[in-house]
């Protein structure tokens, strides 16, 4: 204890030494103190992390995959809606496996962080021999270049890493095994016993006990006695009842005693072995059990029943992987998935969809320039204190990002007045504000502002809003394009493109056209089903091979998973199979998303 | 202690020259025993000494493979057989895949293609043997290489990503395999496919912008100067080139440096000279200052260029001055010349570890693999290019490039002499190894008589050379390779091959006594199938079959139903007590299971099939009592029951995409059949029907009789009836 102290006593001078630099030594220190967690220090970490979610205000998370995305087309892209995206964050999470998941409860008082990072090594190592948590997963191998460039330790992962079972997946392990209590008691080895003096005197002792009490049973059936001498004899023998049976307790102390009297019992054909631990040892068992079984997720349990707000970096992305792996499989729709998912987590703060609401940082998806970009603009100084030391020289920088998501988190709550700034106000009567910006699951290009104002956003004078019947992919254009020459080419081709046209290319081979007059989709469908009558340029083009498809045959991409690498030949596929089945429910109404341009330029470098 | 020191502190100089004198004698001595190591290995062997080198085996990674690549040309050029082994990230994409007895050829195939499809190969062994006559034994170079599919070049990126089973992970790791070795250090490779793609692209790209040269460099140049601040760059930019073309020309007149530019620009534009024309050269600049200068090159000056060379960390920026148009086409060509020259060494350094198997391929080596057909389909798809939809077109284009192919695994089972010596125990390599050659596996020397006949084999790594060399880490791909290699060997002397009496080397690829077995593989252990590669045939008159196939013949494919997604927890016994109360007691030969989800059931006759199929379309259209009391209806209750003839079983198996459970891989493969037949499900089973039916062709070449109703068949349940080691299929696999 005393050395501890002393320990936490050498760290502080050091900040207060450097004041000035302590903004930037924040996260670039070079003891990050996160605390490494794998199978050998799982247990003691459970108990040292428990209390720490309990005592703090907000636990921020951060997972390390095995990669995200196949194909360029299939990351979470701009014009998707919720739906959508969540599709395809299903398919990522169903691929790839978490190798690493950062936790980190933190709590803000005045301006001040106080933060205990973890990171957890994962492997979904088969520790029950059921063919769970996981049969196989994917693994992009840029990802692992990419960890590895980081110095991640893979064989200490896969050697020690710890495993898990979702709660399904325990439902089901139960279903199968019934019984938690280890089995192998229940017969009896087939190779004799070699006894030992103690055994065999053990073993004679038990025999008698037993005999005695068989014989008193059966006496006692015979003649009718006093109720006291009955009682006594009772007493005497050891004997009870369990349930109409006479029964017998005998109180072991070894699993090597509980074999020899079931191999003593077999001697006697009229009774039968029950096998009842006692009840504090029952306990320890489950809990063993437990803790075996659950794995990590006895984490994600904590997490979930300490009601905190968790704060992720996109968290649809995130929470698709968390559900899937430690929930349930991912449901088919976005909306069984919210209303899931809220059962488990009652507050999910995205700080990607927080900074959507300061304007120009919507741009930012990356965590550390939207650090920096925020340390610039607004000056107030947050210090961040991590109370617990770790020892060892090596550099601690896995799940790092989980620092920088309470930071920034704690930063925009600043900025945006969620968080009281008095240290004596507790997060409790705050917990409304940040309530309206908890649990928005729409892909992080929409803001809250947008769904209250149906039309234009306003937020920024790039960004607007568009109904996706306005959009429509296109594909089969000649060789590779840039979105700038389709568009000229498209301009002069037909008079629906006369008016206000946007084109980005949403993969190598495929563009994506919006119209911002209402209606010029539609039109511009309908020459292209016609084969371009009327119009000699797009007939030409379609002879070329151009193809057009409406944003719902998109949405069915993603539904029937036709994950193909191309989108092009995704939507060939998609359009193949619905011209089969007759138009269903085309006056579904169609969501909006919001068409930002800066956003998009992006996919011009493929 | 203390005492001691003292007195060595008061004799220093004494007690320093004992030690030199010590250290000299020491390395005099090791330098003898090296000498005496490599030059008297016979005699070294003669000596009996059983005490086993443990040198460790020839490991290649990245930063090694040049060298090493270049030693192994040399030893695969004079070996008389190479042995390859591969470790995998794992065998099978579900458990359904793994194979089953009912696995009829084609799907046997089918399951082995998509295995190598979704897994990587992360560890490739390769052994070269060559016979020394005047040693009379046999020289091996275990090489064991780390592979790592990291992508070096652009292109499809779907093929750096690959699926790893968690049972075959764990595995590796139990053999204390380096996972971060492999990942940080693993040799890259491109296959000859990927390699004719990628240079195709990239003489599309050239070809394309020798066409509109005008927008060479970069698309979207004309970026509309909005901001104040773009503006104010632009014109101090253009001002400062402008300075330094008249510079330039003011230079070439003869004049003095006029160009003066204050410190900090100095270090962004540069002087220099690139292809021996003046050059600016812009460093530290935003992508958005360099779109903002070439804006200006542009639009301003007429004989200056924006160029963009890669140079040999990062690209370098450069405004390139040409004094007239043909000068300007010429510079653009060369630069042209220049990056497509550069991209075509970037694809050529990215083969990487393929050159290893050129090498093989080129030199038509014998492969000697073990229970190979699953490597060698790994190397296929690796280094050659997407694996063919049949069996038939694999082996034939397999050919091609290893004419020559023998496996130890058939060879232990096919060949009676070997049988005899193994006892009919396990084939399991190291079984295999340890019973044939226990001289190296165990460094014990047997009795004289029995020695005479093992076959000898020497271990060189590096300079390192042992006769009982055992590295002792099994399931390491370099020493299983060496393992099959010395099996191989060992079996070759059995069979009558007398390496011995040959002055020089022996020619096994053409050996009489080896020509029965080369170029034969196990399509599928668990079946015995073995398939002839020089036709793409199951062996008829298979060789090896003993003891497998008790029950193999009373396979009849058209016979069979696959049914799934049933009732959870309806036990096969009760299904088939369903079904024999509505076709008869002895409808049913048996009942297999795929998994939970999922059965095969086989009908004694044919017709019975489409008879089942008919009714339970019935069935499930009517919902009156009758049907709801029809013995069926606990098989179909809950209406998601599927059955479907054993052609479904084919497709299911063809499609790439692998669920857990097979009942939900129907269902997403469902997607597909449904649709493109999307007519009433029993006109598609009809359809599917007719096809079976064309395959009967196919069954009876097979000589399949027909099946002996009356006996009480047994209900199968697919165990993995291999070896002793299968304690899990997909270690079964591995460690095989």
């Amino acid at each position: 204890m005393l050395l501890q102290r002393r320990l936490l006593c050498t760290q502080v001078p050091k900040r207060s030494i450097h004041p000035t630099h302590h903004q930037n030594s924040n996260l670039n220190n070079k003891k990050w103190a996160i605390k490494q967690v794998t199978k050998s220090n799982f247990a003691e970490t459970l108990e040292e992390i428990k209390t720490h979610i309990f005592n703090s205000d907000f636990i921020a998370v951060s997972l390390q995959k095995t990669g995200a995305f196949s194909s360029p087309w299939q990351k979470v892209l701009p014009f998707d809606t919720a739906e959508v995206a969540y599709l395809k964050a299903k398919y990522a999470a169903e691929r790839f496996q978490v190798l690493q998941f950062a936790v980190c409860p933190f709590s803000v008082k005045s301006s001040k962080i106080i933060a205990h990072p973890y990171n957890f090594h994962l492997f979904p190592r088969d520790e029950l021999k059921m063919g769970m948590p996981s049969y196989s997963f994917f693994c992009q191998s840029s990802y692992l270049t990419a960890m590895a460039q980081e110095g991640f330790d893979f064989n200490a992962c896969i050697y020690d890493g710890i495993s898990y079972l979702s709660r399904a997946q325990e439902l089901a392990a139960k279903d199968r095994t019934g019984n938690p209590l280890p089995r192998s008691y229940m017969k009896p080895s087939q190779s004799p016993t070699v006894y030992s003096v103690a055994d065999s005197m053990f073993v004679d002792r038990i025999k008698s006990r037993i005999k005695i009490w068989k014989r008193t049973c059966q006496d006692s059936e015979k003649k009718t006695e006093d109720d006291l001498i009955s009682t006594l004899r009772k007493i005497v023998s050891g004997g009870e009842v369990f349930g109409s049976r006479p029964s017998l307790s005998i109180d072991i102390c070894s699993e090597r005693q509980v074999q020899l009297i079931l191999e003593t019992l077999q001697e006697f054909t009229d009774l039968v072995p029950l096998l009842v631990p006692a009840k504090k040892e029952l306990q320890l068992m489950e809990e063993e059990h437990n803790m075996q079984v659950r794995g990590f997720r006895e984490v994600v349990d904590l997490i979930s029943t300490s009601q905190k707000p968790v704060v992720a970096h996109n968290a649809i992305n995130e929470f698709a992987f968390i559900h899937s792996k430690f929930i349930a499989p991912l449901p088919s729709t976005v909306d069984e998935f919210r209303s899931s998912l809220c059962s488990v987590f009652s507050h999910i703060v995205d700080v990607n969809h927080l900074m959507r609401e300061i304007g120009p940082l919507n741009k930012v998806n990356n965590l550390p320039a939207a650090i920096l970009y925020l340390k610039r603009r607004f000056t107030r100084p947050l210090h961040m204190e991590i109370p617990q030391h770790i020892d060892g020289d090596e550099v601690r920088v896995h799940g790092r990002d989980v620092l920088r998501i309470s930071e920034l988190f704690a930063k925009l709550c600043l900025i945006l007045r969620i968080v009281p700034e008095s240290p004596e106000a507790d997060y409790s009567t705050s917990s409304s504000t940040l309530e309206c910006y908890a649990n928005v699951f729409n892909p992080c290009f929409i803001s809250s502002s947008d769904l209250l104002d149906d039309d234009v956003n306003i937020s920024t004078e790039k960004t607007r809003r568009i109904s996706v019947a306005n959009l429509v992919f296109l594909w089969g254009f000649r060789g590779m394009m840039s979105a700038r020459k389709l568009k000229s080419l498209l301009k002069g081709s037909h008079e629906v493109f006369s008016g206000e046209i946007d084109v980005r290319l949403a993969d190598r081979n495929c563009a994506i056209v919006v119209f911002w007059a209402p209606g010029f989709a539609e039109r511009f469908l309908k020459v292209m089903n016609s084969g371009g009558t009327n119009c000699e340029p797009i007939k030409d083009m379609i002879s070329e091979g151009l193809r057009a498809a409406c944003y719902r045959t998109y949405k069915r991409v993603c539904e029937l998973s036709i994950w193909e690498p191309s989108l092009a030949d995704a939507l060939e596929k998609a359009l193949e199979e619905a011209s089969d089945l007759p138009e269903a429910n085309s006056e579904e109404e169609l969501p909006a998303i919001c068409w930002d341009n800066d956003e998009l330029t992006n996919l011009d470098d493929l | 202690m203390n005492g001691s020191s003292k007195f060595y502190r008061t004799k220093i100089p004494v007690v320093r020259m004992v030690v030199v004198m010590k250290n000299l004698f020491t390395i005099r001595a090791f330098h003898k025993s090296l000498i005496s190591l490599s030059s008297s290995t016979r005699h070294f062997f003669c000596s009996s000494s059983s005490s086993a080198s443990t040198f460790a085996i020839k490991n290649v990674t990245k930063s090694n493979f040049e060298s090493a690549l270049n030693d192994l040309r040399l030893y695969v050029k004079d070996a008389d057989f190479v042995a390859v082994d591969l470790e995998m990230t794992g065998v099978t994409s579900a458990p359904w895949r793994e194979s089953f007895e009912l696995d009829r050829f084609d799907i046997q195939y089918l399951k082995v293609k998509d295995s190598a499809e979704k897994f990587a190969a992360v560890q490739f062994g390769v052994c070269p043997f060559r016979w020394e006559p005047h040693r009379q034994s046999f020289v091996a170079h275990p090489h064991n290489f780390y592979l790592f599919p990291r992508q070096e070049i652009k292109g499809d990126d779907t093929s750096y990503e690959f699926l790893c089973q968690t049972t075959s992970i764990d595995f590796l790791a139990k053999y204390q395999f380096d996972f971060n070795l492999c990942i940080r250090e693993g040799v890259s490779y491109l296959s000859r496919s990927q390699e004719k793609e990628a240079l195709g692209r990239l003489n599309a790209r050239y070809k394309d912008r020798l066409l509109d040269s005008s927008s060479c460099w970069r698309e979207g140049v004309d970026t509309k100067l909005v901001r104040v601040a773009d503006i104010l760059f632009s014109e101090r930019l253009k001002n400062k080139i402008a300075e330094w073309h008249d510079g330039l020309l003011g230079d070439r007149n003869g004049a003095s440096q006029t160009w003066k530019t204050s410190n900090d620009s100095k270090q962004q534009l540069k002087t220099i000279f690139f292809k021996m024309r003046p050059a600016l050269d812009l460093t530290g600049f935003t992508s958005h200052q360099l779109r903002l200068i070439q804006l200006v090159v542009k639009n301003h000056f007429e004989d200056l260029v924006y160029a963009c060379v890669a140079g040999e960390s990062s690209s370098q920026q450069l405004i390139v001055y040409t004094d007239s148009a043909s000068g300007r086409d010429l510079l653009m060509k060369e630069l042209k010349d220049c990056l497509c020259k550069e991209a075509e060494m970037k694809i050529k350094a990215a083969i990487g570890f393929r050159h290893v198997i050129d090498l093989l391929s080129s030199e038509k080596k014998l492969i000697v693999g073990h229970n190979s057909f699953l490597d060698i389909a790994h190397i296929y798809r690796k280094f050659i290019g997407p694996l063919p939809s049949t069996a038939k077109e694999y082996v034939i284009s397999i050919q091609k490039f290893f004419p020559y192919i023998v496996d130890t695994k058939v060879l232990l089972n096919a060949s009676t002499v070997c049988q005899k010596i193994s006892k009919k125990s396990s084939t399991s390599l190291s079984k295999a190894f340890a019973l044939l050659c226990p001289q190296i596996a165990s460094g014990v020397k047997t009795s004289g008589l029995a020695d005479k006949r093992l076959v000898k084999v020497e271990v060189q790594v590096d300079n390192k050379r042992s006769l009982n060399w055992n590295s002792g880490a099994k399931h390491e791909a370099g020493y299983d390779a060496f393992m099959t290699g010395c099996v191989f060997a060992q079996a070759c002397s059995h069979l009558g091959v007398d390496f011995t009496l040959n002055p020089s080397s022996v020619d096994l690829s053409h050996h009489e006594k080896l020509q029965e077995y080369i170029n034969l593989l196990y399509l599928s252990w668990i079946n015995g199938d073995i398939i002839d590669l020089k036709t793409g045939e199951r062996k008829a008159d298979s060789i090896c079959s003993k003891g497998f196939k008790a029950h193999h013949s009373k396979i009849l494919f058209s016979n069979t139903v696959l049914l799934w997604a049933f009732p959870a927890k309806l036990k096969a016994s009760e299904i088939r007590e369903c079904f024999c109360k509505v076709f008869g007691s002895s409808s049913i030969t048996f009942i297999y299971h795929v998994d939970k989800t999922a059965v095969f059931i086989q009908f004694s006759k044919q017709e019975l099939v489409s008879d089942f199929l008919v009714l339970k379309e019935t069935l499930e259209r009517s919902n009156d009592p009758i049907s709801v009391l029809h013995p069926l209806s606990k098989v179909l209750q809950g209406g998601r029951t599927r059955a479907a003839s054993y052609e479904v079983y084919k497709q299911i198996c063809s499609s790439t995409i692998s669920k857990v459970f097979f009942a939900d891989q129907a269902e997403a493969v469902g997607i597909e059949w449904n649709a493109k037949l999307s007519k009433p499900v029993l006109e598609v089973e009809r359809q599917v029907d007719f096809e079976a039916s064309e395959n009967q062709l196919y069954t009876d070449t097979r000589n399949e009789t027909e099946i002996v109703s009356g006996i009480d068949p047994p209900l199968y349940m697919h165990s993995p009836t291999d070896e002793l080691d299968s304690l899990c299929p997909a270690e079964a696999q591995m460690s095989k």
